[in-house]
């Protein structure tokens, strides 16, 4: 599980989709730097501009394109969806063998070679973000590596490097002052609050928009950390199993003992009546 | 004569309906190879928003509790001590020994990476309940094939080996037990964490208490139906009169479950309960007909003392139950208009896979002692030829 000893030590993206032009310089560098294949798809197959319909295994970011009228004008507004690497990633929790974890510099990373591909961290997942080799005899989970290699070398991930005006990437203490600040300094254009801040108990990539969120097409999650639902149950096993046993096996002890004492005594009375009877 | 030709002489003496049978399971051992050459995509209707389907809704979350009935059977016999019922372990144990075994090749179809399936037993996730379902259900599959043998011993007359496991049946049954309470429930604690995707008419904190008194429910009904199955189409001894108890405990079982599940409902609300139509329609299903109906029915003794009619109010319970684990693995999880349907071949592999059941447990009974089993019977002595080994083992 997570490895982090202080969440706000890690790095995070502040996406501020009101900078964000929609030209999806993010999802080519991503392609490019994953060195993942392209699809085939067509305009207005889905919801409206954005293409592919939805993240795949292929496509680990995407901005949807949301069309509204301010003023009586038509404007579009954009929301990148990405893996929003939790601080306590419900992935890795439910990973039955641990092929999730969460790093020191902030990326959520995946272990293909351990996977037995079970598919439960996409169950466990509140913001649909793994996806699966489904054309594959052998499939894999597949989702943004938040490019930890280029983490390691000290530079950026590819869609903040290739980004001209959306992403920020830093510490997220920092992130959040920033937007803290971005929103204090123009209220009028934000909705005034951080996604991500506190959502799923907290993210590496964080949000500041102009529209409602779930107009968007955010996904409206708790905000208690996902493990934690899962864990006060699963807690619970050792004590459950020790009850179960013990109780069990004391009982049967108590009945067994039961039925040889009276056999005893059916014996002994058996043996006191040959007596008198001789 | 060859070994073969006596099989095949052997399979045609076989009734009709399992000729059947073996097609079947025949057809699925075909669908699945079709699903490990195209992948899981082209042979399923599974996908991204989709990821579990029929194969983890049936072949595992159900059937896992469809084969409750050995651990329940054999805590109330050997630890509640009430023995008069054990004529009726061994077929249980056969049905869960079965059970299992299905259930785990029903998840190697449906895992990504079967080959890899061991990697559960080498990196260890202690907050994944996937880790302990898996590690539970590997154990317990041991734990019932251990018990499974002591028909095959008997039938071969391997004394020692059968000395050995007479020896080891309580830590068994107990081990049974335990494993048992723990994977049950924990199948429940799956679904925890799917926070905002399962409906608030079946997403409660306490869905693996639910889980585990559910199966306890389902493991007594299924020993009722097969029980009566067997002595209809397979000239069993009729066991109505120990299936009469049974039907005495069941109840007490299902309205255990009833008060935790509507306390849970009343106390444990998280948000709105009518606001899918579709979905009350199936709570009110599960709920009504599956568990308060057979409970109502088996409330009243006109019901236990007939063989049908106990025999159908078990039969509600297993379609109850099988109801609630679709509902919570499957349907409660659908929302808007994207719809899961399974496809053919999925469903094949399905069927086939509960053709096998049935299929082997036939053939088993048919060539092993299993329902002529009263261990008071049984000769557990060593013959002459042992006597300086048994002479060490004696303890009774």
């Amino acid at each position: 599980m997570s490895t982090q000893k202080n969440p706000n030590d890690g790095n995070v993206f502040l996406i501020d989709m009101t900078k964000c032009t929609g030209c999806r310089g993010c999802q080519v560098a991503c392609k490019q730097w994953n060195q993942l294949e392209a699809e085939k798809t067509e305009f207005f197959s889905g919801e409206g501009y954005q293409n592919p319909p939805a993240m795949s295994d292929k496509t680990f970011t995407r901005i949807k394109f949301r069309d509204y009228q301010k003023n009586g004008q038509n404007e579009f507004a954009f929301y990148k969806e990405m893996c929003m690497h939790c601080n306590e990633p419900a992935c890795a929790s439910v990973c039955p063998v641990g092929a999730f974890h969460k790093t020191e510099e902030g990326p959520v990373i995946y272990n293909a070679d351990r996977c037995i591909g079970c598919r439960f961290c996409m169950i466990a997942c509140p913001f649909g973000v793994p996806k699966y080799e489904w054309s594959k005899a052998f499939p894999l989970v597949k989702k943004c590596t938040g490019c930890y290699s280029r983490i390691k070398a000290g530079m950026k991930p590819a869609c903040a490097t290739a980004c001209p005006t959306a992403i920020s990437y830093g510490p997220r203490h920092e992130m959040i002052k920033e937007a803290e600040r971005r929103l204090t300094m123009y209220p009028d254009r934000y909705l005034k609050t951080v996604y991500g801040k506190e959502e799923a108990g907290g993210t590496s990539v964080m949000y500041l928009t102009a529209l409602p969120f779930d107009e968007l097409g955010f996904k409206k999650v708790t905000l208690r950390p996902l493990p934690g639902y899962t864990w006060q149950a699963l807690r619970l096993v050792p004590s459950v199993f020790l009850t179960v046993g013990g109780g069990l096996s004391a009982l049967s002890w108590i009945n067994h003992r039961k039925e040889r004492l009276s056999r005893l005594r059916d014996e002994e009375a058996e043996n006191t009546e040959t007596k008198e009877d001789k | 004569m060859t070994a073969a030709r006596y099989v095949i002489n052997e399979i045609k003496g076989y009734h009709r309906f399992i000729k059947f049978l073996i097609f079947l399971v025949v057809a699925s051992a075909l669908a699945s190879l079709v699903r490990f050459v195209f992948g899981l995509g082209a042979t399923t209707n599974l996908n991204d928003t989709y990821p579990w389907g029929l194969w983890i809704s049936f072949d595992v979350v159900t059937a896992v509790p469809l084969a409750a009935g050995a651990f329940t059977l054999g805590a109330i016999v050997h630890c509640f001590h009430i023995k008069k019922l054990e004529p009726l372990v061994r077929p249980a144990i056969v049905t869960g020994f079965l059970g299992y075994s299905l259930v785990c090749v029903g998840l190697l179809l449906d895992l990504g990476q079967p080959q890899r399936g061991w990697h559960v037993l080498r990196y260890w996730n202690l907050h994944s309940p996937m880790f302990e379902v898996s590690m539970c259900v590997m154990a317990y599959t041991t734990v019932l094939f251990l018990e499974f043998l002591s028909p095959v011993c008997e039938k071969f007359g391997f004394y020692l080996p059968l000395r050995v496991l007479r020896w080891l049946e309580m830590p068994l049954v107990i081990a049974a037990a335990a494993i048992s309470t723990l994977h049950q429930s924990s199948l429940g604690t799956f679904f925890l964490i799917a926070v905002d995707k399962l409906h608030n008419l079946w997403y409660t904190p306490v869905l693996p208490l639910l889980f585990w008194m559910s199966a306890i429910c389902a493991g007594l009904s299924i020993i009722i139906l097969e029980a009566t199955a067997s002595h209809k189409w397979m000239g069993q001894p009729n066991e109505g009169v120990l299936l009469k108890t049974l039907a005495k405990i069941l109840p007490w079982a299902l309205g255990a479950y009833l008060c935790v599940r509507i306390g849970s409902l009343v106390f444990l609300s998280q948000g709105p309960y009518f606001d899918s139509p579709a979905l009350l329609i199936l709570f009110a299903i599960e709920v009504g007909i599956g568990f308060v109906l057979p409970l109502i029915m088996l409330m009243q003794s006109r019901i236990r003392n007939s063989d049908s009619r106990r025999a159908t109010a078990a039969g509600l319970v297993v379609f109850g139950l099988v109801l609630n684990r679709f509902n919570v693995s499957m349907f409660g999880m659908m929302h808007g208009d994207k719809i899961y349907f399974p496809s053919f071949i999925e469903s094949v592999v399905t069927i086939g896979i509960i053709a096998a059941h049935v299929l082997f447990f036939v053939l088993l009974a048919k060539y092993f002692p299993i329902f002529e089993h009263h261990p008071e019977t049984v000769d557990y002595s060593l013959p002459d030829r042992f006597q300086k080994v048994g002479a060490v083992g004696a303890r009774h």
